[in-house]
Protein backbone atom coordinates (compact mmCIF):
# COMPACT_ATOMS: atom_id res chain seq x y z
CA UNK A 1 0.00 0.00 0.00
CA UNK A 2 2.41 2.15 -0.78
CA UNK A 3 1.52 6.30 -1.76
CA UNK A 4 2.86 6.82 -4.83
CA UNK A 5 0.79 9.61 -6.43
CA UNK A 6 -0.37 9.11 -9.74
CA UNK A 7 0.45 11.30 -12.41
CA UNK A 8 -2.78 13.30 -12.73
CA UNK A 9 -3.10 14.25 -9.26
CA UNK A 10 0.12 15.16 -9.27
CA UNK A 11 -0.56 17.48 -12.46
CA UNK A 12 -3.89 18.91 -10.77
CA UNK A 13 -1.65 19.99 -7.43
CA UNK A 14 1.08 21.83 -9.49
CA UNK A 15 -1.36 23.72 -11.12
CA UNK A 16 -3.64 24.57 -7.60
CA UNK A 17 -0.16 25.49 -6.28
CA UNK A 18 1.06 27.94 -9.03
CA UNK A 19 -3.31 28.98 -8.97
CA UNK A 20 -2.65 30.33 -5.47
CA UNK A 21 0.93 31.56 -5.59
CA UNK A 22 -0.79 34.01 -8.54
CA UNK A 23 -2.90 35.20 -5.96
CA UNK A 24 -6.57 32.68 -6.51
CA UNK A 25 -7.60 32.26 -2.93
CA UNK A 26 -10.04 29.26 -3.84
CA UNK A 27 -6.82 27.58 -4.80
CA UNK A 28 -5.61 28.20 -1.60
CA UNK A 29 -8.87 26.58 -0.15
CA UNK A 30 -8.77 23.79 -2.00
CA UNK A 31 -4.94 23.05 -1.38
CA UNK A 32 -5.69 22.83 2.71
CA UNK A 33 -9.17 20.61 2.34
CA UNK A 34 -6.54 18.27 0.37
CA UNK A 35 -3.50 18.44 3.18
CA UNK A 36 -5.60 18.99 6.38
CA UNK A 37 -5.71 15.44 7.17
CA UNK A 38 -2.13 14.32 6.18
CA UNK A 39 -0.90 17.16 8.40
CA UNK A 40 -3.09 16.93 11.14
CA UNK A 41 -2.71 12.51 11.43
CA UNK A 42 1.20 13.00 10.90
CA UNK A 43 1.49 15.88 13.79
CA UNK A 44 -0.79 13.92 15.55
CA UNK A 45 1.35 10.94 15.59
CA UNK A 46 4.15 13.52 17.05
CA UNK A 47 2.59 15.23 19.49
CA UNK A 48 0.05 12.62 20.68
CA UNK A 49 -2.77 14.96 21.71
CA UNK A 50 -5.73 16.94 20.22
CA UNK A 51 -5.14 20.26 20.79
CA UNK A 52 -1.68 20.04 20.27
CA UNK A 53 -2.37 18.52 16.81
CA UNK A 54 -4.81 21.19 15.72
CA UNK A 55 -1.90 24.04 17.04
CA UNK A 56 0.20 22.54 14.88
CA UNK A 57 -2.27 21.83 11.66
CA UNK A 58 -3.63 25.71 11.97
CA UNK A 59 -0.04 27.04 12.05
CA UNK A 60 1.38 24.74 9.31
CA UNK A 61 -2.02 25.96 7.24
CA UNK A 62 -1.06 29.27 7.94
CA UNK A 63 2.82 28.95 7.15
CA UNK A 64 1.83 27.33 3.62
CA UNK A 65 -0.31 30.91 3.01
CA UNK A 66 2.20 32.98 4.03
CA UNK A 67 5.32 30.97 2.37
CA UNK A 68 3.80 29.87 -0.58
CA UNK A 69 5.68 32.51 -2.70
CA UNK A 70 8.81 30.65 -1.22
CA UNK A 71 7.86 27.67 -2.92
CA UNK A 72 9.95 26.85 -5.92
CA UNK A 73 8.90 23.84 -6.76
CA UNK A 74 12.53 22.35 -6.71
CA UNK A 75 10.69 19.23 -4.54
CA UNK A 76 7.67 18.01 -4.97
CA UNK A 77 4.71 20.64 -2.92
CA UNK A 78 3.87 17.20 -1.06
CA UNK A 79 7.45 16.88 0.61
CA UNK A 80 7.62 20.05 1.30
CA UNK A 81 4.49 20.61 3.27
CA UNK A 82 5.46 17.05 5.15
CA UNK A 83 8.30 19.44 6.08
CA UNK A 84 6.83 22.37 7.77
CA UNK A 85 4.79 19.69 9.38
CA UNK A 86 7.38 18.41 11.16
CA UNK A 87 9.20 21.34 12.14
CA UNK A 88 5.77 22.81 13.45
CA UNK A 89 5.47 19.56 15.44
CA UNK A 90 8.98 19.41 16.89
CA UNK A 91 9.04 23.05 17.91
CA UNK A 92 5.73 21.87 19.63
CA UNK A 93 7.39 19.01 21.03
CA UNK A 94 10.39 21.59 22.21
CA UNK A 95 7.73 23.58 24.27
CA UNK A 96 6.93 20.33 26.76
CA UNK A 97 8.74 18.35 28.84
CA UNK A 98 10.50 15.33 27.08
CA UNK A 99 10.54 11.67 28.50
CA UNK A 100 13.90 10.52 28.31
CA UNK A 101 14.73 8.35 25.21
CA UNK A 102 15.09 4.67 25.95
CA UNK A 103 18.17 3.33 23.49
CA UNK A 104 17.63 1.01 20.41
CA UNK A 105 20.16 -0.87 20.59
CA UNK A 106 19.40 -2.67 23.91
CA UNK A 107 15.75 -4.04 21.77
CA UNK A 108 17.62 -5.01 18.39
CA UNK A 109 17.94 -8.65 17.96
CA UNK A 110 21.21 -10.40 19.89
CA UNK A 111 23.13 -13.17 18.40
CA UNK A 112 25.48 -15.53 19.75
CA UNK A 113 29.38 -15.75 18.39
CA UNK A 114 28.95 -17.71 15.07
CA UNK A 115 25.88 -15.56 14.83
CA UNK A 116 22.90 -17.55 15.58
CA UNK A 117 19.88 -15.90 17.44
CA UNK A 118 19.97 -16.55 20.88
CA UNK A 119 16.37 -15.30 22.34
CA UNK A 120 13.36 -17.91 21.90
CA UNK A 121 11.41 -16.68 18.78
CA UNK A 122 7.67 -17.17 18.96
CA UNK A 123 5.72 -16.42 16.03
CA UNK A 124 2.16 -14.33 16.96
CA UNK A 125 1.89 -13.49 13.84
CA UNK A 126 -0.89 -15.72 13.45
CA UNK A 127 -3.04 -14.56 16.35
CA UNK A 128 -2.32 -10.61 16.09
CA UNK A 129 -5.05 -10.29 13.81
CA UNK A 130 -7.94 -11.00 16.07
CA UNK A 131 -6.14 -9.04 18.50
CA UNK A 132 -6.04 -5.60 16.60
CA UNK A 133 -8.77 -4.08 17.56
CA UNK A 134 -8.89 -3.94 21.46
CA UNK A 135 -8.10 -1.19 22.76
CA UNK A 136 -5.62 -2.69 24.84
CA UNK A 137 -3.51 -3.49 21.40
CA UNK A 138 -4.23 -0.01 20.36
CA UNK A 139 -2.57 1.34 23.91
CA UNK A 140 0.16 -1.34 23.67
CA UNK A 141 1.47 -0.03 20.19
CA UNK A 142 0.50 3.90 20.64
CA UNK A 143 2.97 3.09 23.47
CA UNK A 144 5.62 1.39 21.49
CA UNK A 145 5.51 3.69 18.69
CA UNK A 146 5.82 6.52 21.35
CA UNK A 147 8.95 5.35 22.83
CA UNK A 148 11.19 4.98 19.82
CA UNK A 149 13.67 7.76 19.44
CA UNK A 150 12.97 10.70 16.89
CA UNK A 151 15.27 9.84 14.52
CA UNK A 152 13.74 6.78 13.59
CA UNK A 153 10.29 7.70 14.65
CA UNK A 154 10.06 10.11 11.70
CA UNK A 155 11.46 7.47 8.96
CA UNK A 156 8.44 5.17 10.28
CA UNK A 157 5.86 7.48 10.58
CA UNK A 158 6.25 8.44 7.03
CA UNK A 159 6.88 5.60 5.22
CA UNK A 160 5.42 2.85 7.34
CA UNK A 161 2.18 4.85 8.46
CA UNK A 162 1.68 7.13 5.60
CA UNK A 163 3.13 5.04 2.77
CA UNK A 164 5.07 7.72 1.59
CA UNK A 165 8.18 5.89 -1.01
CA UNK A 166 11.39 5.75 0.49
CA UNK A 167 13.00 8.02 -1.89
CA UNK A 168 10.01 10.57 -1.11
CA UNK A 169 11.07 10.08 2.61
CA UNK A 170 14.98 10.26 1.49
CA UNK A 171 13.44 13.94 0.01
CA UNK A 172 11.42 15.05 3.05
CA UNK A 173 14.15 14.77 5.44
CA UNK A 174 17.38 14.97 3.26
CA UNK A 175 18.45 11.87 4.20
CA UNK A 176 20.39 9.42 1.73
CA UNK A 177 17.92 6.43 0.71
CA UNK A 178 20.71 4.10 2.70
CA UNK A 179 20.13 5.84 5.75
CA UNK A 180 16.51 5.65 5.46
CA UNK A 181 16.15 2.38 4.58
CA UNK A 182 18.69 1.68 8.50
CA UNK A 183 16.40 3.38 10.21
CA UNK A 184 13.09 2.20 8.94
CA UNK A 185 14.98 -1.26 9.88
CA UNK A 186 16.15 -0.42 13.33
CA UNK A 187 12.70 1.07 13.80
CA UNK A 188 10.93 -1.88 12.46
CA UNK A 189 13.05 -4.38 15.12
CA UNK A 190 12.41 -2.12 17.73
CA UNK A 191 8.77 -2.05 17.38
CA UNK A 192 9.19 -6.07 16.84
CA UNK A 193 10.34 -6.40 20.42
CA UNK A 194 8.06 -4.02 22.12
CA UNK A 195 5.09 -6.06 19.91
CA UNK A 196 6.47 -9.49 21.34
CA UNK A 197 6.79 -8.49 24.65
CA UNK A 198 2.64 -8.03 24.61
CA UNK A 199 2.02 -10.77 22.49
CA UNK A 200 3.53 -13.67 23.50
CA UNK A 201 2.58 -12.77 27.18
CA UNK A 202 -0.70 -12.70 26.09
CA UNK A 203 -0.62 -16.09 24.61
CA UNK A 204 1.15 -17.28 27.25
CA UNK A 205 -2.25 -16.45 29.08
CA UNK A 206 -4.69 -17.96 26.74
CA UNK A 207 -2.75 -20.94 26.92
CA UNK A 208 -3.16 -21.44 30.80
CA UNK A 209 -6.36 -20.81 30.66
CA UNK B 1 25.22 -21.10 4.62
CA UNK B 2 24.33 -17.74 6.18
CA UNK B 3 23.56 -16.89 9.58
CA UNK B 4 20.52 -15.46 11.62
CA UNK B 5 22.17 -12.06 11.79
CA UNK B 6 23.02 -11.68 8.36
CA UNK B 7 19.22 -13.43 7.86
CA UNK B 8 17.95 -10.28 9.76
CA UNK B 9 19.84 -7.70 8.20
CA UNK B 10 18.68 -8.85 4.64
CA UNK B 11 15.08 -8.72 5.55
CA UNK B 12 14.19 -5.61 5.15
CA UNK B 13 15.13 -5.81 1.57
CA UNK B 14 13.97 -9.15 1.23
CA UNK B 15 10.58 -8.10 1.85
CA UNK B 16 11.24 -4.94 -0.34
CA UNK B 17 12.01 -7.86 -2.96
CA UNK B 18 15.23 -5.89 -4.16
CA UNK B 19 17.54 -9.02 -3.47
CA UNK B 20 19.51 -10.19 -6.38
CA UNK B 21 18.56 -14.03 -7.01
CA UNK B 22 21.40 -15.35 -5.50
CA UNK B 23 21.07 -13.47 -1.64
CA UNK B 24 17.68 -14.32 -2.15
CA UNK B 25 17.73 -17.80 -2.61
CA UNK B 26 20.54 -18.17 0.31
CA UNK B 27 18.40 -16.42 2.93
CA UNK B 28 15.22 -19.28 1.65
CA UNK B 29 17.73 -21.83 2.22
CA UNK B 30 18.25 -20.22 5.46
CA UNK B 31 14.75 -20.00 6.20
CA UNK B 32 13.76 -23.50 5.38
CA UNK B 33 16.49 -24.74 8.24
CA UNK B 34 15.38 -22.33 11.15
CA UNK B 35 12.26 -21.83 12.18
CA UNK B 36 13.24 -19.12 14.52
CA UNK B 37 13.81 -16.95 11.40
CA UNK B 38 11.01 -17.47 9.99
CA UNK B 39 8.90 -16.18 12.95
CA UNK B 40 10.97 -13.38 13.15
CA UNK B 41 10.12 -12.74 9.17
CA UNK B 42 6.17 -13.29 10.37
CA UNK B 43 6.54 -11.23 13.14
CA UNK B 44 8.68 -8.71 11.80
CA UNK B 45 5.98 -8.46 8.68
CA UNK B 46 3.05 -7.96 11.39
CA UNK B 47 4.40 -5.17 13.19
CA UNK B 48 4.20 -2.96 10.09
CA UNK B 49 0.67 -3.88 9.06
CA UNK B 50 -0.45 -4.03 12.99
CA UNK B 51 1.28 -0.29 13.80
CA UNK B 52 0.13 0.96 10.20
CA UNK B 53 -3.17 -0.36 10.86
CA UNK B 54 -3.81 1.61 13.91
CA UNK B 55 -1.72 4.73 13.26
CA UNK B 56 -3.81 5.08 10.29
CA UNK B 57 -6.61 5.26 11.88
CA UNK B 58 -6.44 8.86 12.52
CA UNK B 59 -9.28 11.33 11.14
CA UNK B 60 -9.50 14.95 12.61
CA UNK B 61 -12.22 15.00 15.20
CA UNK B 62 -15.14 17.02 14.05
CA UNK B 63 -15.10 20.09 16.70
CA UNK B 64 -11.53 20.45 15.56
CA UNK B 65 -12.68 20.16 11.81
CA UNK B 66 -14.69 23.21 12.56
CA UNK B 67 -12.43 25.19 14.28
CA UNK B 68 -9.81 25.00 11.47
CA UNK B 69 -12.60 25.72 8.91
CA UNK B 70 -13.39 28.69 10.90
CA UNK B 71 -9.37 29.32 10.97
CA UNK B 72 -9.42 29.66 7.49
CA UNK B 73 -12.14 31.34 6.86
CA UNK B 74 -11.11 34.40 9.31
CA UNK B 75 -7.48 34.15 7.79
CA UNK B 76 -9.11 34.85 4.80
CA UNK B 77 -11.65 37.84 5.55
CA UNK B 78 -8.59 39.44 6.68
CA UNK B 79 -6.56 38.97 3.52
CA UNK B 80 -9.82 40.27 1.72
CA UNK B 81 -9.91 43.54 3.89
CA UNK B 82 -6.30 44.37 2.67
ZN1 LIG C 1 18.09 -18.15 11.62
Amino acid sequence: MSFTQPKEEKEIEEALVKDFQAGNPDAYDKIAELYQKKIYALSFNLVRNQMDAQDVTQEVLLTLFKKIHTFQGKSAFSSWVYRITLNASYMKLRSKKKEPNISIDELLPSFNSAGYQQEKIQDWSENSESLLFTNETREVINKAVGLLPEKEKVVFLLRDVEGLSTEKVSEVLDLTIPAVKSRLHRARLFLRKKLSGYFEEYSSQKGEA
Amino acid sequence: MICCKECIDLLYDYIEGSLDQNTSKSLEEHFEECPPCIAFLNTYKSTTTLCRDTLNQIEIPDEIRRTLQSFLQENRDQQEKK
